[in-house]
């Protein structure tokens, strides 16, 4: 019986050339609409007398070296994401765990689903005041303000996804011997990760969302200071600077998680489907 | 294959007389089952012997699966009593392999890992491990495919994986509930080929539920019409026909033709 069964790979390499080079010409096109718009914005700000409302990129790029020369970039840069990295560690791992507990025991969910969606519809930014009188206006307001924003995103996705859990896979692997720790580790632990990642990919912002805002409430340096400061000199241009640092930082925490992920998680995506042909 | 670990969730021999236990492996006693209002299966009295090769033939919803799960203690009958190995089945029976037609791969496991997962719930040895999976993979045809996720895999490939899960971990019986209802003809006959070398192989129990009276015939000892619900058995059918089997040859034969009227004007009369 052995031998009949063949294996045949797809072959995809030409069209998957043909992919690429598209794919090549779209990251051209977006580095040409990037320029066009970087353009226009100097083009238009000038010609309409703007600037004083939305700066130029080339003023932006000046406020940006005048940052970088006076030392404080590195430095706000640097508690800003120290800030954000330690509440967004917290908030994960605190949102992580929770949701996954309250999502897996069923009753655990049910006695606090009142609290949780009354929580869900909080706008949390409100609660940034109260945080400053807890916690006092150094680095461990942010902290935890950004702990919190995180925490809420990671346990909504991770409580939803192990709901979702496939009773069906835990029944089995009850009865192909797994004590209840292994189901925990080895069913539903794993099945979880996923949403948990995906917590934490819509949680991430939030990190930095929480660090800014409690800079803007109570702060003497950091990135969102120096946002807030800016403003308050009617510094057009030092205010697109800052944001421009925030963008650049989050494009890069991203990358640098989709890597994690896809590392992690390669299974989700393991390549072509393997198709079995039945010879004569 | 001998079973590996003795199951901690069985209580004591009860009512079961010793000496019937050592040949019965499987001894259901007057069991019934009630789904809320709905009266689905027995009452039904059946025994299923050491090593035997028993098909369940019968319309759907007649309780087919609801024995299998009994066996598996799954699901405890409204009445009546379950007896495997003298002792009666009162939790998961971690002796039974279960194969359906639902595929229970888990996602984030290779195909390699996925075999490997009842064996690591069981606490085998990592280098016997390693062995009874390769053992199990070339046994189904999967030898290099080792590395490969489920979502890589084929129905038919994915069922290859569960039948090779269930081989490597070695149970005493194997359920199989239409494990084969969504393969074609041809690699269901190939499977069925596989199906009884590895029952050769391994002299474990066999219980497979079926409505296709063929496949039935083909592979069983026994065949047990069960009726309409609630479903009972109507009609028990010794297969004589000799053994090892040619799962193709075998339909050739004239006896096969008349195991088939015979069971089919069994389920046909109600």
């Amino acid at each position: 019986m052995s031998g009949i069964i063949e294996i045949r790979k797809i072959p995809r390499s030409r069209w998957r050339r043909k992919l690429s080079s598209e794919r090549a010409f779209d990251s051209f096109l977006q580095l040409a609409m990037l320029t066009g718009t970087l353009l226009l914005w100097e083009w238009l700000s000038t010609a309409l007398h703007a600037e004083f409302w939305v700066s130029r990129p080339s003023s932006v790029a000046q406020a940006m070296l005048v940052w970088a020369r006076s030392g404080n970039l590195a430095s706000d840069l640097k508690l800003t994401l120290t800030e954000a990295g330690i509440g967004f560690l917290i908030g994960s791992l605190a949102g992580a765990i929770v949701g996954f507990l309250l999502g897996w025991v069923d009753r655990l969910g049910r006695l606090f689903e009142p609290l949780v969606l009354s929580l869900y519809t909080l706008p949390k930014v409100a609660l940034a005041p109260l945080f400053v009188l807890w916690f006092g206006i150094g680095p461990l307001n942010k902290i935890m303000f950004s702990a919190l924003l995180v925490f809420f995103m990671v346990f909504f996705t991770t409580f939803q996804g192990t709901r979702q859990v496939d009773r069906d896979l835990v029944a089995n692997a009850r009865l192909l011997g797994a004590s209840p720790m292994s189901i925990w580790f080895k069913i539903a632990i794993p099945f979880a990760a996923v949403w948990v990642f995906t917590g934490i990919r819509i949680g991430l912002p939030y990190a930095l969302i929480g660090a800014i805002v409690g800079e803007f409430v109570a702060a003497d340096s950091g990135v969102g200071f120096r946002i807030k400061e800016a403003t308050s000199f009617f510094d057009t241009s030092a205010v697109f600077a800052g944001l421009i640092v925030l963008m650049a930082i989050s494009m890069v925490l991203l990358g640098l998680l989709k890597l994690i992920e896809l590392r992690l998680m390669r299974w989700q995506n393991p390549g072509d489907i393997i198709t079995t042909e039945i010879g004569a | 294959m001998s079973s590996m670990v003795s199951n901690p969730r069985l209580e004591v021999p009860t009512t079961a007389a010793p000496d019937m236990a050592r040949e019965n492996l499987i001894h259901f006693d007057a069991v019934t089952a009630k789904f809320g209002q709905l009266h689905a299966m027995g009452p039904t009295t059946l025994s299923v012997r050491r090593g035997e090769f028993v098909a369940i033939v019968g319309p759907s919803g007649c309780g087919k699966s609801t024995l299998l799960n009994m066996v598996a203690g799954t699901l405890r009958p409204s009445s009546g009593s379950v007896h495997y190995d003298g002792q009666q089945v009162a939790g998961p029976n971690s002796d039974v392999g279960y194969i359906t037609q639902k595929n229970y791969c888990v996602p984030w496991r290779t195909v390699e890992g996925n075999v490997r997962m009842p064996m690591e719930f069981r606490g085998v040895a990592r280098a016997e491990m390693d062995e009874r999976v390769k053992y199990a993979l070339a046994q189904v045809g999967l030898t290099g495919f080792e590395r490969a996720y489920p979502k890589q895999l084929s129905g038919g490939m994915l069922q290859r994986v569960m039948i090779a899960r269930t081989l490597a971990y070695g149970p005493s019986v194997y359920l199989m509930d239409e494990p084969f209802g969504s393969l074609d003809a041809q690699l269901r006959t190939r499977m069925h080929a596989k199906l009884l070398e590895i029952w050769q192989k391994t002299q474990a129990t066999f219980v497979f539920v079926t409505h296709d009276l063929q496949e039935a015939i083909t592979l069983a000892d026994r065949v047990v019409v069960m009726s309409r619900r609630p479903g009972c058995p109507k009609l028990v059918v010794d297969i004589n026909l000799p053994r090892p089997r040619d799962v193709v040859d075998i339909q050739a034969d004239p006896a096969f033709g008349a195991y088939v009227k015979q069971l089919w004007h069994a389920l046909d009369v109600d």
